[in-house]
């Protein structure tokens, strides 16, 4: 007679999983965001220094996105 | 890199445009830049001074590099005036040097005109025979030509040695034909040439903000063409073959309207228009009986620099708001230019005025 393995998912695992890919796919959604208004920030200020704290609030307003997938993240863990 | 690329787009014409494209960056800064252009409010004050503080002024704003720098070999109004090529050209080449890939295609392309400008300026001095400051002092080296290569060019002594120096250029083609005496048809196949280049390089995309920035051209070549058809009217020449002054492409004014115009009297030509939609912009300077076509030139020119803008407005991160730039940019040199030489040549007021385009 032959014998059964079963092999069952460790539900930790699976948090773990759940919660790097919070973090992991928010963190690429604002990379990718903050690449152009990083960029045109930077473009801006070669031409005028004084829109140096603008530039840089804007530049930021993405990491919104990782900070709710942070949170999530620690949710599910 | 950058120098890599543009000496590799130099030698072959066709070359595809290498690199990511920054539009970001390019129009973020370019927008930066237009904020420093100077406001309609300016010129009216401008008007109001004499020579010595406009001088004084444009020494003092944005030109005040340029003017510094040209100081020590120019005075007074030349010194404005080769101060204001300078910026312009500093400015152009400069919006070169911070794009990349597609929008430096895009931006070479247009710059092509100041190529064409100076090439025709080099051959135009050789054919009546100025000497070399006078030539040199027409050069605005904003295009893709360098200054080094073009006063290279102009210190040469016939037309002959010219063009073999542009040998390697895309422009021989049409230059090889030249024989020393059909100057304006070169200079016509030239500004062809520049078009052809300008729709093969939009047509080579068929994105919406490339659309509209066809658009945008289409209507620049209209308003040259109604400018230009305007001028044949008033003069009353009516002869088919002025049609090779045209150029093909325009947006709302396709060659045959403009062969059926080119036919009429001004009489009939002014009534025509009016089945036009550029008919509303000049409709209230227009007239059988004018005397100058100041006024609907600069109110064709007005036109399109507004609707730069709205264009520029419904595309922000596109190639649009660059060209919309380089408009404005090339706008304000010329008033600059106007008030400042129309001042020292005692022109009215209202003369000068008649002729700003703000």
């Amino acid at each position: 007679m032959a014998t059964e393995t079963l092999t069952t998912m460790d539900p930790a695992g699976l948090k773990a999983i759940g919660a790097g890919l919070a973090v992991g796919l928010t963190g690429i959604a604002s990379g990718i965001a903050e690449k152009d208004i990083g960029s045109a920030a930077i473009g801006a200020m070669a031409e005028n220094e004084s829109l140096f704290g603008k530039g840089l609030i804007l530049t930021v307003i993405p990491e919104t996105i990782v900070i709710f997938g942070l949170v999530v993240a620690l949710l599910i863990s | 890199m950058q120098l890599l690329q543009k000496f590799k787009r130099g030698s072959s014409k066709k070359a595809k445009p290498k690199g990511h494209a920054n539009y970001a960056y390019t129009t973020a800064r370019v927008r930066a830049m237009k904020s420093k252009i100077l406001p309609k409010e300016t010129y009216p004050r401008l008007m109001n001074m004499s020579i010595n503080e406009i001088t004084r002024f444009i020494g003092e704003s944005e030109y005040k590099e340029d003017v510094d720098e040209l100081a020590r070999q120019y005075d007074g109004v030349n010194l404005i005036e080769h101060a204001l090529n300078r910026n312009l050209a500093v400015t152009f080449t400069k919006l070169l040097s911070i794009s990349e890939g597609d929008v430096n295609f895009l931006i070479g392309e247009e710059l092509k005109k100041f190529d064409i400008w100076n090439i025709k300026t080099i051959l135009r001095g050789k054919y009546c025979n100025a000497t070399n400051e006078e030539v040199l002092d027409a050069l605005v080296a904003a295009g893709r030509l360098s200054y080094t290569f073009l006063s290279d060019l102009a210190t040469k002594t016939t037309y002959e040695e010219v063009i073999s120096g542009l040998e390697n250029t895309e422009y021989y083609p049409v230059l090889k034909d030249y024989d020393g005496t059909n100057l304006s048809d070169i200079e016509n196949q030239l500004d062809k040439m520049y078009y052809a280049g300008l729709f093969e390089a939009v047509s080579g995309s068929r994105s919406k903000d490339r659309k509209l920035f066809a658009k945008f051209m289409r209507m620049g070549i209209d308003v040259k063409n109604l400018i230009t058809l305007f001028r044949l009217k008033k003069a009353n020449i009516d002869n088919p073959g002025m049609m090779n002054l045209m150029i093909d492409g325009g947006l709302k004014l396709k060659l045959k309207d403009i062969e059926r115009l080119i036919s009429l009297s001004f009489e009939d030509f002014i009534s025509e228009l009016e089945n036009y939609p550029y008919w509303d912009v000049i409709s209230d300077v227009a007239s059988p009986d004018m005397v100058s076509l100041i006024n609907v030139e600069s109110r064709l020119k007005k036109y399109r620099l507004k609707s730069a803008a709205s264009f520029s407005h419904v595309y922000p991160i596109s190639i649009v708001p660059i060209m919309d730039y380089m408009l404005n940019k090339e706008n304000e040199v010329n008033n600059l230019r106007l008030i400042i030489r129309g001042k020292a040549a005692s022109l009215s007021d209202e003369i000068i005025k008649e002729q700003l385009v703000i």
